[in-house]
């Protein structure tokens, strides 16, 4: 049936759970874009005969047309929504990917990244003014309550440099009161447990 | 060094530092961070804490942390030991003690620079003069032998007679020091609570609350509940306490500064000896507690009788007794603590009230100090295997806040097992006549084979199983003698490695929480050469391995009789 494989490209999307992204299916939008051109040829040879004043063939013309639609609109509802949770990515885990996360992206998507890095630098250090340094937009989410907050560890790190320079060690199930600002990546990956 | 005044010589240093803080595995040391982490918190003091099991794992924890850290705070462990030669910590450390272990260990107290402990000048704790206990040695000898190679002949003989004087002098000395130090360190014994010195502080420093109280107050309840403290001690702690309840809780009196019901609010009440029966049915809470169960006799069908006869004196239906206690009758709820104090007379349960503190916040949560103090135990003694014992201590530090009641209800149920699982061990070695006087003490193992042998390897379960088995055993046994006896619990701990933990308790009939068993483990230990491990900060609990059992008991009797 048309446009069988186009829905699947947006199953296979949503199945993935929130904060992972899929391979980049080359190969069922190759299959997709196959199909499009299918329908796009016996369209054409449709509308040649009709032009030529074969009676009929209407219907069956515009059926194809709206399946042709759908697979585009699947096509860019696909691409679109790995581009969503890419720039989400990039606020959560900073401007290097994790490996097994590049290694699923497309090559126009790696493209896209770096680009979208580079303005998102940009931007952020335009704030304040030309003297001003910028601001690190990445920082904090949400306006933090306070500049100290108390973690624990979840999982041994080994040492740990604070930007003041001193050192200490993070070791599963200790805890800790550190400034937000320094652990807030740890806690984003999973090293530390924010306590309430 | 004792500390005098604990804010200008404690909190003012450390206010601008890192912090390690190293707390040691029970409710009073889970409390007393707790006060101090609160302390921490509004000044941004930035700090460290690592749960400490015994003595070899301080060792491990200071020394991976030993580079970064320059004050160290300990509390509850560390006060009995020489610090400074098991630790060898660079000399820009300082440590703050705050430990109610005692005796103090002597160099812990005559160090000027490097350890400071906290501990409150009024308790009673006997130190030996600097002079009995050390000597500057280099004077005596050297100068001796000096003049011996030096001197003429004819002044000779006066030199010897003097050099043979001191000589005698620094024997008698050394003999003297020797007894003093005996002295001093054969009993092991509890002072001021933790909680009670940090509370202290957070109250100097004008930063008491209600909740920091409600820590202080659970942290001595630890204490009275687990029989550190005497009856005595534990009386004025409160009396203090109490004076604090009623500053801070004043505002709730008359009808035009009311606060909301979500706010807490402490207040002081005769608290009974039965364990967490707010929070279970009577019934099985009578059946549970040491006091009453071992008043009736619980485990014969004679006492049962007795307790059934009890509650119908006070008359209370039996449907009503069993089921929760928060879906009994309201009248009965409320009435239940008179008619209960009345008929506690006539069955001979004098001692059934105790002094103790309520907190409420909201309608839902009415908590007693003593049931939080189990409830925190059974959640940091948890055996179940989904974490490890220090997660299980991070829990239970968790379930002291108040926005984590449910962590707390949870430790409530796991206590009720505990406590199940006790009375059921103490019935059945009553029941089979395990509990043995070996003369000098009674004595029980626990066999390997025992279905619950999981819940004794926790020093603060074995502790509470020891204390009941004792009561237990003085109920039933007909000798007077019974009560003047100490007792010693042996459980296994670890199957594969073969090791036993063994627990030592004072006499009955001692008004003092004295301990002498840490010594007597230790040259008991020594004489027959067992493979035993001090490695808890309360020295009356030891490891040992399994094999070296009966020859170390052996020795343990003839040691003591």
């Amino acid at each position: 049936m048309y446009g069988e494989k186009a829905v699947e490209l947006i199953r296979q999307l949503h199945r993935s759970p929130d904060g992972s992204l899929p391979p980049f299916n080359e190969d069922g939008i190759r299959q997709v874009l196959e199909e499009m051109r299918v329908l796009f040829e016996q369209n054409q040879a449709d509308v040649n005969k009709t032009v030529d004043g074969a009676p009929g063939l209407f219907p069956g013309v515009q059926l194809r047309h709206a399946a042709l639609e759908r697979n585009k609109r699947c096509l860019l509802a696909y691409m679109f929504n790995r581009m969503e949770r890419l720039r989400a990515m990039r606020w959560e885990f900073g401007s290097v990917l994790p490996p097994d996360i590049k290694y699923n992206l497309s090559e126009q998507e790696i493209q896209w990244f770096s680009r979208y890095n580079k303005s998102l630098a940009a931007y952020m250090r335009s704030i304040g003014g030309p003297s001003g340094g910028g601001l690190d937009l990445t920082q904090d989410l949400k306006p933090p309550k306070s500049l100290y907050i108390e973690v624990r560890c979840l999982m041994d790190h080994g040492e740990f440099e604070t930007e003041d320079g001193t050192i200490l060690l993070l070791k599963k199930d200790s805890q800790h009161f550190l400034q937000r600002s320094q652990c807030e990546h740890l806690i984003r990956q999973g090293v530390l447990e924010h306590i309430l | 060094m004792f500390v005098t005044d604990i804010r200008k010589e404690f909190y003012d240093k450390v206010v601008h530092e890192r912090v390690l803080v190293l707390v040691a595995f029970d409710v009073d040391a889970l409390c007393a961070c707790k006060i101090l982490q609160y302390l921490f918190q509004c000044d941004h003091v930035q700090y460290t804490i690592v749960p400490i099991t015994g003595r070899q794992e301080l060792e491990n924890a200071f020394l991976e942390h030993s580079e970064q850290v320059k004050y160290v705070v300990m509390i509850n462990c560390g006060g009995n030991i020489n610090i400074l030669e098991t630790l060898q910590p660079a000399e820009h450390v300082i440590f703050f003690i705050a430990d109610s272990h005692r005796p103090v260990d002597l160099v812990n107290v005559y160090n000027d620079d490097q350890v400071k402990l906290l501990m409150p000048t009024t308790d009673d704790f006997d130190i030996p003069a600097y002079d009995d206990l050390f000597k500057d040695d280099e004077s005596d000898d050297d100068s001796g032998n000096e003049s011996d190679s030096s001197a003429p002949s004819g002044k000779r003989r006066r030199l010897d007679e003097e050099v043979l004087e001191r000589r005698r002098e620094r024997r008698l000395w050394e003999e003297k020091r020797k007894q003093i130090l005996l002295d001093y360190e054969e009993f092991s014994t509890y002072g001021t609570s933790s909680a009670m010195i940090m509370f202290d502080l957070a109250w100097k420093m004008s930063k008491d609350s209600n909740d920091l109280l409600w820590w202080g107050i659970v942290g001595l309840t630890d204490q009275y509940i687990n029989n550190r403290v005497e009856r005595g001690k534990y009386m004025t702690d409160v009396g203090d306490l109490h004076k604090h309840t009623l500053r801070l809780n004043h505002r709730n009196e008359d009808d035009d500064n009311t606060v909301s019901v979500d706010c807490m609010r402490i207040y002081f009440d005769e608290e009974l000896k039965l364990a967490l029966y707010r929070h279970w049915s009577l019934f099985e809470s009578l059946k549970h507690s040491s006091y009453p169960a071992c008043k009736f006799k619980m485990w014969t069908v004679k006492g049962q009788q007795k307790m059934h006869e009890f509650l119908a004196d006070m008359g209370l239906p039996l449907v009503q007794v069993k089921q929760k206690f928060t879906s009994m009758d309201m009248g009965l709820k409320e009435s239940f603590k008179g008619l209960f104090t009345a008929s506690c007379e006539k069955y001979g349960l004098d001692d059934i009230s105790f002094g103790s503190f309520i907190a409420q916040y909201g309608y839902k949560n009415k908590l007693c100090a003593a049931d939080v103090v189990y409830a925190v135990n059974g959640l940091m003694e948890c055996v179940e295997a989904e974490k490890s014992a220090t997660g299980y201590f991070l829990e239970a530090l968790d379930c002291l806040s108040r926005q984590n009641v449910k962590k707390l209800l949870r430790g409530l149920d796991l206590a009720k097992r505990q406590l199940t699982t006790i009375m059921q061990t103490v019935h059945s070695f009553i029941d089979m006549k395990q509990i043995i006087s070996a003369g000098p003490f009674l004595y029980a193992y626990i066999p390997e084979g025992h279905p619950d042998v999981k819940f004794f390897s926790r020093p603060n379960c074995l502790g509470m199983l020891a204390y009941f088995m004792q009561e237990a055993y003085v109920a039933t046994s007909r000798s007077r003698r019974s009560t003047l006896l100490p007792m010693v619990v042996a459980a296994p701990l670890n199957a594969e490695t073969g090791s036993a933990l063994v627990i030592g308790i004072p006499p009955k009939a001692e008004e003092s929480t004295k301990n002498f068993f840490g010594r007597a483990f230790e040259q008991a230990a020594i004489q027959t050469n067992s493979r035993t491990l001090h490695d808890n900060f309360d020295t009356s609990i030891i490891e040992m391995k399994s094999e070296d059992r009966s020859k170390f008991f052996d020795a343990l009797i003839s040691l003591l009789s």
